[in-house]
């Protein structure tokens, strides 16, 4: 046997978190959760605006085609559940108010009061599509400096061990070192996806909200008609 | 958002983490035998058989040896280090004509000189020791097989011939180094391990070859041993008394011999 040989070494990253402190594992645990939770979020998100933005396609193309606005409700009544038909519904609710105060033309003044509505309606939708994603900047942000809370108490405490032990070869300071980087690599791993999603969904959703904007327009033209 | 729609993502999400913790662990097996050295918080403990003049490192050692080491810790061996102070009587406690020589001076040194031979066997079990010299290639086969019995005191030259004073300060220097040098793997240090290995070294100090006779069957404790013999490779060189091109010797390493 040669002085290359015994290269090969069982264990792996399990055996590395095993063996790590318990402040450091508590930090990777508590890393894990966030990250298994964002990406809970880029799931739901991903699937949800999804939904959305084929509904705003479906919105134009029904409205392009619908010549009146009862003809547009008629065909948004069978999936009642999405932005863009409590968009519609608002302003139908809005109209049938005011044809209920007998007024079964619509007056210019009250436009506003439908374009208010709808501008409610748009907000709520916001808020609503909006919901959770900031978790995602928390985890993007967050993340890398729990996990470097985790690697500056690791080395904190394998210094300490150098010290009790007393000695200084590279072998010996290595292993701790390795052993708390682990806590900001995980810190880095939950925070990157986070980012590139955040950054994702914010653009999706910006898009997703001036459709429901052009939406509430086309809403405000028909009407008229 | 529905809410099955939450717990039907969350445990997507989690069966992907678990799938990647997974994929990382496999790569990491084959290439890094770091992660695996990582838990050994190895102690560097100092030469016990102080060797003497030998290498600068292994003097210095000696000389913290005894502040470093306090008594209560070790059951056995602690008491050794005491005569190691000065390595002058060394040098006389490796003939006994030497300590005979000293016999006059005190008889206080005298008994401390005898109690440090003593000693000397004592440790002497967990040293293999075989010469060879280079120019005979038969001989090496049969050296490599006289150094891999274990147990045998060193000074057992192929026939059990005991090796010349020289000899034996030159293999003890060498064993000190490397001792001082090799830290045992934190997990491996209460556990029944062996690993004997047969180093060649060449006139001017330099490993040449290194066999690992017997394996421990603990890769990280072997690993430690092979990693120690890498750094302490250019050892004193051969003495020229000895007339020898190479040496061959064998080491047993044993956890206990540090406890």
């Amino acid at each position: 046997m040669g002085l290359s040989s015994l290269n090969s070494y069982s264990g792996g990253l399990f055996s590395l978190i095993y063996s790590a402190g318990p402040v450091a594992k508590a930090v990777m645990l508590i890393l894990l959760i966030f990250s298994i939770i964002s990406w809970t979020i880029m799931f739901v998100k991903f699937r949800q605006y999804g939904r959305t933005e084929k509904e705003g396609e479906r919105f134009f193309h029904a409205a392009r085609e619908a010549d009146s606005f009862k003809k547009l409700i008629t065909i948004y009544r069978e999936s009642p559940d999405n932005s863009f038909y409590r968009l519609i519904l608002a302003c139908y609710k809005e109209i049938t108010k005011r044809q209920k105060e007998n007024n079964p033309d619509i007056k210019p003044e009250t436009i506003p009061i439908i374009e208010n509505a709808m501008r409610i309606t748009i907000s709520e939708e916001s808020t609503r599509l909006e919901r959770r994603l900031s978790f995602l900047a928390t985890t993007a942000n967050a993340s890398p400096f729990i996990g470097l809370f985790g690697t500056v108490w690791g080395i904190m405490d394998s210094f300490r061990e150098i010290g009790v032990r007393g000695t200084t070869s590279l072998a010996v300071v290595a292993p701790g070192i390795s052993e708390a980087l682990i806590a900001t690599a995980m810190g880095l791993a939950a925070a990157i996806p986070a980012v590139l999603a955040y950054n994702y969904f914010s653009g999706r959703l910006k898009r997703i909200m001036s459709r429901m904007e052009n939406a509430s327009l086309y809403l405000i033209n028909l009407i008229g008609k | 958002m529905r809410e099955e729609a939450w717990y039907k993502m969350l445990i997507i999400s989690c069966a992907i983490h678990i799938l990647i913790l997974a994929a990382f662990s496999i790569p990491f097996k084959k290439s890094s035998k770091r992660f695996d050295a990582l838990s050994s918080y190895s102690v560097n403990l100092v030469g016990q058989l102080g060797g003497g003049g030998g290498s600068t490192g292994a003097a210095k050692a000696e000389k913290s040896l005894p502040e470093a080491k306090p008594a209560p810790a070790a059951p056995a061996r602690v008491k050794r280090p005491a005569p190691v102070k000065k390595p002058a009587k060394e040098e006389v406690s490796l003939s006994k004509k030497k300590v005979a020589a000293k016999e006059k001076t005190t008889k206080e040194e005298l008994s401390r000189l005898e109690e440090r031979i003593r000693d000397m066997k004592k440790r002497a079990d967990y040293l293999d020791v075989s010469k060879t010299k280079t120019a005979g290639t038969g001989g090496k086969g049969g050296a490599g097989a006289g150094a891999g019995a274990p147990g045998l005191p060193f000074g057992s030259e192929g026939g059990g011939k005991p090796l010349d004073p020289a000899t034996q300060k030159y293999i003890l220097d060498i064993w000190d180094k490397v001792k001082s040098a090799w830290g045992v793997p934190g997990m491996t240090y209460k556990k029944d391990l062996e690993t004997i290995v047969i180093i060649k070294i060449r006139k001017d100090g330099r490993i040449v070859d290194i066999n690992v006779e017997k394996r421990s069957g603990n890769r990280i404790y072997d690993e430690s041993i092979l990693r120690v013999l890498r750094a302490v490779d250019p050892l004193p060189p051969i003495p020229a008394s000895l007339n020898t091109d190479s040496i061959e010797l064998g080491f047993r390493f044993l956890p206990g011999d540090f406890s």
